[in-house]
This record gives C-alpha cells, structure tokens and sequence, in this order.
C-alpha cells in the first residue's frame, strides 16, 4: 500500500513537473482542449438557456387579430360584437391602438422614444382565446377572421412559442453532434499530446521495460498527465466561456428588454463545470491510453 | 541457474544470429562470453533477458521458460537480473544519483532506504560524491561504472554485462573486471561478453566461444 501510493507520488510528480518544465508547449496544450471543449460548452448553456424561455411561456395559443390601421370604429365595433358572441372563444380582449401605444410607451420606460412621431402607428387589436385549444379549430378560426372586413392580419401567438421549442430542440441536436465530434477530437489532440511526451520520454521507458518495470509502470505518469492536462482544460474552457457570455450577455439583455422580455445566457454553475471536468478529463485519458498502449506494444 | 535448450534465433531477412545453442550456466559461477562482434553474443544476452524470444527452442531462466512467460509476469523476472548494455542506456535528463535510483523506483523502494541502497552502489563502483552530477560530466569509464551501478543496485542474483570493458583501456578494463569478480565473490551468477580475450585469460574462467551463432572449441 505504501510502496503504491509512493509510485504515484512519484508518477505524479514526475508528470506534473513535465508539464512545467515545458511551459510554453503545455499552455498551448492546455489552450486547445480548452478552446475544443469551450465549444460545447457554449452550446450547450445557449441551449438550456433557451430551452428555460420556453418552457416557461404559456402553452395556452392565443390569436391576435390585427385590424388594418385604417379601419373605422364601426367596423371595430361590428367585429368585436361577432366575437363576442361567438361561442367558441373563451376570452375576447379588445385593446385599443391608443392603448396599446401607452403599453408600448410603458415597456420602453420613456415616451421620449415615440415623440417624434406624430400619428400612432399601432392598430386596434383583439386578442382572442379559444375554448379547446385543437389546433384545427384555431386554424379554422384563423381562416375565418381573415376573411373579416378591417382585419389586416391574424398571429396565431403558440406559433412562435413552437417555433422557439423546434429551435431549441434543434440547438440541442446540433450539440449532441458538436459534443460527438469535438469529443473524438479531444481524444486524438491527447493522444498526440501524450504521443509527443512519450517521444521525449523514449530512452527512459525503454530503460525501465529492460530492467523489469510493468507496463503499469510505464502508463501511470503519462496517465496522470491526462487526467491533469483535461481538469485544467476542462477549467481553461470554463473560464472562455465564462468570459464569452459575460461579454455578451449586456447586449443579449438589452435586446431581451427591447422585446419586453428578461433573457441572459446562464452562467455554468458548480455542477457543470465538475461535468465538464471529468467529461473533458475521461476524454484524454482514452486518448493517452491508447497512445501508451500503442508505444508499449514495441517492447516487450 | 540460466539453461538454453537448442536455442536458435533468426532475425527478419533471414539473418540467423544464433543457431541451435544448447548450454547450462549454474548459479553462481562467472562465465565470459567471447567472439568478434556479430558472432551473436549481444543476441544470446538479451535472450538471457527476455529480450529476445527464441525462434525455436527454450531459454529457461531458474527452470522458467521465458518464452512461455505472459508479458505481465515478465517484468518480475527481468527483476533477478541486472542488465549492462553496450551503449550504456544512461539517461541524460537526471542527475547519477536518479538513473542508478531507477530500479529502486520501479520496484517501489522505500524512499530512506533506497537512498542508502543507491549511494552503498556508487561507492561500490567508485563514484562516490558525484551523484549530484549530470551524467554527461562524467568520463568514458565513469559512466560504464555508473551502469554497473544501476545494474547492482536491487542486488539482483544474475549480473549480464555486453561488452562492458569496450572502449576502455587495458588498466581501466581490469578494474571493471575485479569489480565484477567482487560481486561473483557474493553468490551473484554473471556472464560478462567481450571480444579481446586476452583480458579473460587472466582470470581462469569459463569462455564461451561464439562465431556466426555458433560454439567453437
């Protein structure tokens, strides 16, 4: 037991102290698993992140029924009736264009925005809830209304909210295939990192499989090495995307707000960056212990 | 005890570098290896070790058939040996004491008595107060004698040494020679190759005479 631990001290000193005493080489190491890893990453919290939004809009579809900005108040007035007494519909909310400026107004929190314009550009609104939310009703419905005198244009509101979990679904695709990819990548990179710190170790390993070291022997410092080199990647690639998002998340809120809207890409918390770790981690100790092996197979 | 049982090794190409070597070594005994170079005797070395495998037949190291061994037990027996290389096989990038520390390392010594193990070796071979040194300080002889060093430090029971007084002058060569005769002296079974044999004559031992593979008288 002491004699193992003492060869681990040793293996690990011996690989760490590698690591140093080629700084320069080991940085630039250290920076392509963290730029390789950082990807992911990335992709990953720009998913959740978004996957958050939407889960959290309501699934209940509204339609919006814009009326042509021209339309008069007895055609307003002759719609929203028909609407009224419609059955199908559960709620009928008419917001008128002057009030839908002073929202507008309130939502940018300054009326400076819209002083200069002199006529309100918005148009009446009805905002329309049906009873059974089947989206062939909602479809019928939309065809109908369309066909309504003064109605310039119906949103189908859920449209969006499907679009947005279709995007995100997508995001978390495209990152099960960057996660595949840069994965093996992160595989080769170390397995041609250690490959290189085999090479300059040659003389030593043969010396140590002549005189009577097990191939175990050979593998711990270079295994040590990995397992380092992918913590510290693994923290390098954290700390880009770290950066990353704290230099775009001012501008991704203010154009949040702009819609209204509170959206920041999430910060990766204690439990990722401990998933990263020993994700990124794993991933070079397949690769040195592959290169290991591969060198070992020479000796016998 | 070291047996070969018509051991025969040929390389790829066709070269037959031993043909058809049957001899015993007891343990113990002092055995010089002699012929001109390419007569096969840094071969039957390393078939010694396990370095080499036999092309046919056995090479059987304490009754062992080295052949048959996994290549995780290996390792083990390579342990009971002490290994001197033609080229020395010193590694530049550690200072005498860390290359003569190795074996202890691979072992798993304990650090305090490894460190006595390792400067007991030095002093032994006569290098004494240099293990702080570079290697590549150190002369021609010297570093042969660092190798011996490295080679005893385990107190390993069989001592194989190629051509360990090449390159060394008359005076030099049989300084080695009586060190070697010292560790014979506890028991330790040796067989030492060279191509002048005028030096072994010296000492009234066993010569094992190779040319193209084979014994001559």
């Amino acid at each position: 037991m002491k004699a193992w631990f003492r060869s681990h001290t040793l293996a690990f000193t011996r690989s760490v102290g590698g690591l140093f005493r080629q700084p320069i080489g080991s940085l630039l190491n250290l920076l392509v698993i963290g730029i390789t890893a950082a990807f992911p990453l990335a992709l990953w919290l720009l998913v959740s992140s978004l996957a958050g939004i939407s889960k959290n809009i309501s699934v209940e579809p509204q339609l919006s029924v814009f009326m042509v900005p021209s339309a008069d108040q007895a055609q307003v007035a002759a719609l929203q009736q028909k609407l009224e007494n419609d059955n199908r519909l559960k709620v009928v909310q008419f917001i008128a264009k002057d009030e839908a400026l002073k929202k507008l107004q309130s939502s940018f929190g300054s009326a400076d925005l819209l002083a200069g314009i002199s006529e309100n550009p918005l148009p009446d609104a009805f905002v329309l809830q049906a009873k059974d939310p089947n989206p062939q009703l909602l479809a019928t419905l939309k065809q109908e209304l369309a066909t309504q005198a003064g109605v310039e244009e119906i949103q189908l509101d859920s449209e969006w909210a499907h679009r947005l979990a279709r995007i995100s679904e997508l995001g978390q695709n495209l990152f099960e295939v960057v996660l595949v990819m840069l994965g093996a990548a992160l595989v080769l990179i170390t397995g041609n990192a250690i490959r290189m710190q085999i090479l300059t170790r040659k003389d030593e390993i043969e010396v140590a499989k002549l005189i009577g070291a097990t191939d175990a022997f050979i593998r711990r410092p270079f295994i040590h090495s990995a397992i380092v080199q992918g913590i510290t990647g693994g923290l390098f690639a954290v700390g880009m995307v770290w950066g990353a998002i704290a230099h775009t998340n001012p501008a991704i809120e203010a154009l949040a707000k702009s819609y209204g809207q509170q959206f920041a890409l999430q910060t990766p918390d204690a439990l990722t960056i401990l998933i990263v770790c020993a994700t990124i981690a794993t991933l070079c100790l397949v690769g040195a212990l592959i290169a290991v092996s591969r060198h070992l197979r020479q000796y016998r | 005890m070291i047996q070969f049982q018509q051991v025969s090794k040929s390389y790829p190409g066709g070269f037959d570098a031993i043909k058809n070597l049957s001899f015993e070594i007891p343990t113990g005994e002092l055995v010089f290896l002699a012929g001109h170079s390419g007569a096969g005797k840094s071969t039957l070395l390393k078939l010694i070790a396990g370095i080499e495998k036999p092309s046919s037949g056995a090479v059987l190291l304490n009754g062992q058939n080295l052949a048959r061994m996994s290549r995780g037990s290996l390792p083990f027996v390579r342990r009971h040996l002490g290994l001197i290389f033609q080229d020395h096989k010193i590694l530049y990038d550690r200072s005498v004491f860390d290359n003569v520390r190795l074996p202890l390392d691979i072992i798993g010594f304990d650090y305090q008595e490894g460190r006595r193990r390792v400067l007991a070796a030095l002093d032994k071979v006569g290098l004494a107060g240099k293990e702080k040194l570079n290697p590549v300080s150190l002369s021609g002889g010297e570093q042969q004698r660092l190798c011996i060093a490295r080679a005893v430090v385990h107190r390993p029971s069989i001592l194989l040494a190629d051509e360990p007084t090449a390159n060394l002058d008359r005076d030099y060569a049989h300084d080695i020679l009586e060190l070697f005769k010292s560790f014979h002296q506890v028991g330790v079974t040796l067989v030492i190759s060279a191509h002048d044999e005028s030096l072994m004559a010296d000492y009234g031992r066993r010569i094992l005479r190779l040319k193209h593979g084979q014994f001559t008288a």
